[in-house]
């Protein structure tokens, strides 16, 4: 990573906006990347999932990263392939409102609504469930948020407020990114099963609270 | 906190004042204080492009839907939003890149785009779905890396290109790059280079017979050549100008067998003078170089540069430069050293065959990175830097090829680096091979885009790629390149196999095509440029490669080259094999055909109702397209043997023929008479703008016009094929107009009056 000088991580986290989360696909899932493209068609003649829905990327052709793209105004959904393991990754790309931890819990309602979309859809051949105790969370944001221990110690009591509100007492384990080249990135991993239907129905309690 | 603040004083002060005048236009055209068309250049000039859609409506497969932007009526430039995503072209001279270079292009494709690098035909980096606001701050961090987007794009100097293996290339007469190098910044931001009418393009090449460098299609194009004065070995350069793809390709003139190298920067200051003050402004159809060129004669041309050159004030840049050039030269990372003789695994060894190019240097090779369709992800680019700074320091290209080469790989590395490169995705076999194919964004991202290039290039990727070891040496060498529409960023004229994006109307829909051009050449330069044969729908291309290839390897003379052999059999035979492929089933047979590739809507304009009246009359106009393309093709056949009127009579006659076709839309006994054709064309559709392209205006239809004007037909090659090409695009727009019309409501006509013939359509 390039040598920058940055901010204070404690002081400038909390204004993050740049953040992806991602569900991973379960072992005993099947999807092939390619037949999503008219899945993500369909989003947008429908207006399925949140934002304002724009075109579909295909870059199924790639062995990592994003392999299948939702562009919306807001941010992207993403068949996402990094470090090849697929998943569903959203990332938010314009400002949110409201306090880190409730922007994070935004992000995971829209999330999760677009995934459980995916797992229901009749026209993949499936199985297709994601793993609602396994939840990666990027910061895409070197000036605000660089890939450090400070960064981690600053950002980790709003992520542990959005994982309370995955899955209660749940013991997460979270484990940073180790590439500093990378961005700031946290894999969130509970031992204890759970469906993404489950984390769903939280997450919209919580919100309604 | 701010990038701008974060950077500090690692930003260039020109660069960074530069960027903060950009931030501040930016502030007075959301202020209204700017006018769209002005802001649209400027931040043209700072390469931030527009993207496909970001006039705020889109085809969902279903009929055209707005895009809400929340931009509250804010315009980046005239019929752009501001909030839709644009792209962001980034010049790389020359292709170098360091190691930290890639680094930041892998965060800010993670933190401002969609996480995905793509390399263009001119050795750019370009970055997608960014958003303008984001703009000025990518700019600071790549200014903090040596990187400026300044003239990526607007009618500037654009990246100055040179040859991937310049330095380490057998057959160079000597390293270009230093040359490519300072040329790049005398020009950059030069007040001689500011005001043009269109885009200036300059490349290096240093030797004559290889494509690396494609001379023969820029601006200005120079190859490196050396001669003996006196025992003494003088560097100087054969240039050419007026070199060209675009809808109507020229190919360069020799300009100069040997210019001395001390005068390559002021000529191209002279140059740049006499295209600033005599190139068209009006009519950006017609401002490119080689328009000027054709029009002043490439003597009269060279008179008036060698005037201006003359008259020009000194300038120690011209030659301040050429001091260093004794000292110029990568450093290798290692001590070059042998690959002994170790097999390695077949995996490596089918890599090694076509990735890996043995450099004059004893002990060192050039390893190509095979990116399919120009992309890489952000974690493979950053990883791909730290493969790059262990194995070869900051010795790293892109190529026209849409590939990246790491340089000065010691030889005996070569295992260890196809490990490290198939551990992060990137040990792709079969680089320049005709499964690396070239193509320009097309209609996933480009506002001009027609068919999906890489949507055909994927396909075609997939399928050859399988058959690439037990393939025809022959075959496995060709090239084949693919644009979404006859603007030609994907080359498709200097490919042994080109295609380019058109779309046609079948039964009430309309269907992606692919024109079909045969007879390029890659080698030389880019040394000669092939002609569209047939539309074959998107759907048969790969079966167009198949049978073509299939041919060329059972009948191929010995070491005939695929430009010999499409010149030998003939581009009437060649076609002849394709008449089947051409027809396209009916929508409720195989509705696959109304698909482009990779993309799952109904392609085109999806809810076309047709009633009867107008079915009748389409069917007429189809007919007359079809013969006026019969015509061109004809035309093609005639330019090649040399009947060069001949020629120009039929692609004039294919213009009259597609125009009267339309004509017919709505004065069904429209006459064949020449005069009346043009006089009726011009005032129903040209005038009314209807035959108007979104984007290209009426310059279609001035191809018609100015033939019908000049009294003489052509009587060279040179002016002969300008106007079959411009037929062929004449015709392409006709097609793109009848289609426009064919989806718009159905108006039945009144009830025609027996005796007058009023209620007519017209």
């Amino acid at each position: 990573m390039n040598d920058v000088t940055t901010p204070t991580p404690s002081t400038h986290v909390n204004d993050l906006q740049r953040i992806a989360l991602k569900v991973f696909l379960t072992d005993d899932s099947t999807l092939d990347p390619r037949d999503v493209i008219p899945v993500f068609h369909r989003w947008i003649q429908t207006q399925a999932v949140d934002g304002l829905l724009i075109d579909v990327a295909d870059y199924t052709h790639l062995p990592t990263g994003p392999s299948v793209l939702l562009v919306a105004h807001e941010g992207q959904y993403a068949l996402d392939r990094t470090d090849g393991r697929l998943g569903f990754q959203y990332t938010r790309t314009r400002p949110l409102e409201g306090p880190l931890a409730e922007r994070l819990g935004g992000l995971g309602r829209t999330l999760v609504q677009a995934a459980r979309l995916l797992e229901t859809d009749a026209t993949l051949p499936g199985p297709v469930r994601f793993a609602g105790n396994d939840i990666a969370c990027v910061a895409n944001d070197r000036l605000l948020a660089p890939n450090t221990t400070e960064t981690l110690t600053a950002f980790r009591p709003a992520l542990e407020a959005f994982l309370h509100t995955v899955s209660g007492e749940a013991d997460w384990s979270l484990t940073r990114e180790p590439d500093p080249g990378a961005p700031f990135a946290v894999r969130a991993q509970a031992p204890t099963p759970a469906t993404l239907g489950s984390v769903a129905s939280r997450l919209a309690a919580s919100h309604e609270a | 906190m701010t990038w701008k603040d974060a950077l500090g004083d690692r930003v260039p002060d020109d660069l960074g004042r530069e960027i903060d005048t950009y931030e501040n236009q930016m502030a007075l055209k959301r202020q209204g204080k700017i006018d769209d068309k002005v802001f649209a250049e400027t931040r043209l000039r700072r390469g931030a492009y527009g993207q496909r859609y970001d006039n705020g409506q889109r085809n969902d497969g279903t009929g055209v839907k707005p895009l809400p932007f929340p931009s509250s009526g804010q315009t980046k430039g005239p019929d752009t939003v501001w909030d839709a995503p644009g792209m962001q072209r980034i010049k790389i001279p020359f292709g170098g890149l360091t190691t930290d270079q890639m680094e930041t292009l892998a965060e800010l494709a993670e933190e401002y785009s969609d996480r995905v690098v793509h390399i263009t035909t001119r050795q750019d980096i370009q970055l997608h779905y960014v958003h303008i606001d984001d703009t000025p701050d990518l700019m600071r961090r790549l200014a903090a890396v040596g990187i400026t987007t300044r003239e990526a794009c607007g009618n500037t100097v654009r990246n100055v290109t040179a040859c991937p293996i310049a330095g380490i290339c057998r057959d160079e007469a000597f390293d270009v790059t230093p040359y490519a190098q300072a040329s790049m910044r005398f020009l950059l931001g030069h007040p001689d280079a500011q005001d043009f009418g269109r885009k200036f393009k300059v490349a290096f090449s240093g030797c004559r017979q290889h494509a690396c460098g494609l001379v023969n299609m820029h601006d200005f194009g120079a190859i490196g050549v050396t001669k003996e004065v006196d025992g003494v070995t003088q560097r100087g350069f054969e240039v050419y100008v007026g070199g060209g793809l675009g809808a109507v390709p020229h190919e360069a003139k020799l300009f100069e067998p040997f210019m001395a190298e001390d005068e390559i920067l002021p000529t191209l200051q002279a140059m740049s003078r006499v295209f600033a003050r005599l190139g068209e402004k009006k009519n950006r159809a017609r401002a490119r170089i080689k328009f000027l060129v054709a029009q002043l004669g490439l003597e009269e041309f060279r008179r008036l540069v060698r005037k201006e050159r003359a008259a020009l004030p000194g300038d120690d840049r011209w030659t301040g430069y050429l001091d260093a050039l004794p000292a110029y030269g990568e450093q290798p990372l290692k001590t070059g050293q042998a690959l002994g003789d170790e097999a390695g695994s077949p995996a490596f060894q089918a890599w090694a065959r076509t990735n890996v190019y043995h450099q004059r240097q004893p002990g060192y090779v050039t390893a190509t990175v095979s990116l399919p369709l120009g992309d890489l992800s952000s974690d493979q680019l950053r990883q791909l830097a730290d493969v790059a700074r262990r194995f070869v320091g900051d010795a790293v290209r892109a190529t026209v090829e849409q590939n990246i080469v790491l340089r000065w790989v010691r030889e005996s590395d070569l295992p260890a680096l196809h490990g490290e490169l198939d551990a992060i995705g990137l040990a792709r076999p079969g680089a320049e091979s005709i499964a690396d194919i070239t193509a320009c964004p097309g209609t996933d991202t480009c506002k001009l885009g027609i068919a999906s290039s890489r949507g055909l290039a994927a396909e075609l990727e997939r399928r050859l790629a399988d058959q690439l070891d037990t393939m025809d040496e022959s075959v496995r060498r060709l090239r084949i390149k693919v644009s979404g529409c006859f603007n030609s960023c994907g080359q498709h004229h200097i490919s042994d196999l080109g295609f380019y994006g058109v779309s046609r109307h079948v039964g009430g829909h309309v269907v992606a095509h692919f024109q079909v051009v045969l007879g390029g050449k890659w080698v030389d330069n880019g040394g000669a440029y092939g002609l569209a044969i047939a539309a074959v729908p998107s759907k048969n291309i790969p079966e167009v490669v198949r049978r073509i290839t299939d041919r060329y390897v059972a009948e191929r003379d010995g070491a005939e080259s695929f430009y010999a052999f499409t010149a030998r059999v003939g581009k009437r035979a060649l076609r002849d094999m394709l008449d089947d492929l051409m027809a396209v089933p009916a929508h409720e047979v195989d509705a696959s055909y109304y698909r482009d590739w990779g993309d799952p809507r109904e392609f085109g304009i999806g809810d076309m109702g047709v009633g009867e009246c107008a079915g009748e009359v389409v069917s007429l106009t189809e007919f007359d397209l079809a013969g006026a393309e019969s015509q061109i093709f004809e035309g093609q056949l005639q330019l090649e043997e040399g009947n060069f009127e001949r020629a120009d009579a039929l692609a004039y006659g294919a213009m009259l023929q597609a125009a009267r076709g339309l004509i017919k839309t709505e004065d069904i006994d429209i006459s064949d008479d020449a005069e009346q054709i043009v006089s009726e064309f011009r005032r129903r559709f040209f005038d009314t703008e209807i035959f108007f392209d979104r984007f290209a205006g009426g310059k279609f239809a001035q191809y018609l016009f100015r033939r019908h004007e000049r009294s003489t037909p052509a009587d060279g090659l040179d002016t002969a094929r300008q106007l079959i090409e411009e037929a062929q695009l004449f015709v392409e727009a006709t097609h793109a107009c009848q289609a426009r019309l064919a989806a718009q409501p159905v108006v039945m006509p009144p009830p025609l009056d027996a005796t007058t013939g009023a209620g007519r359509p017209s």
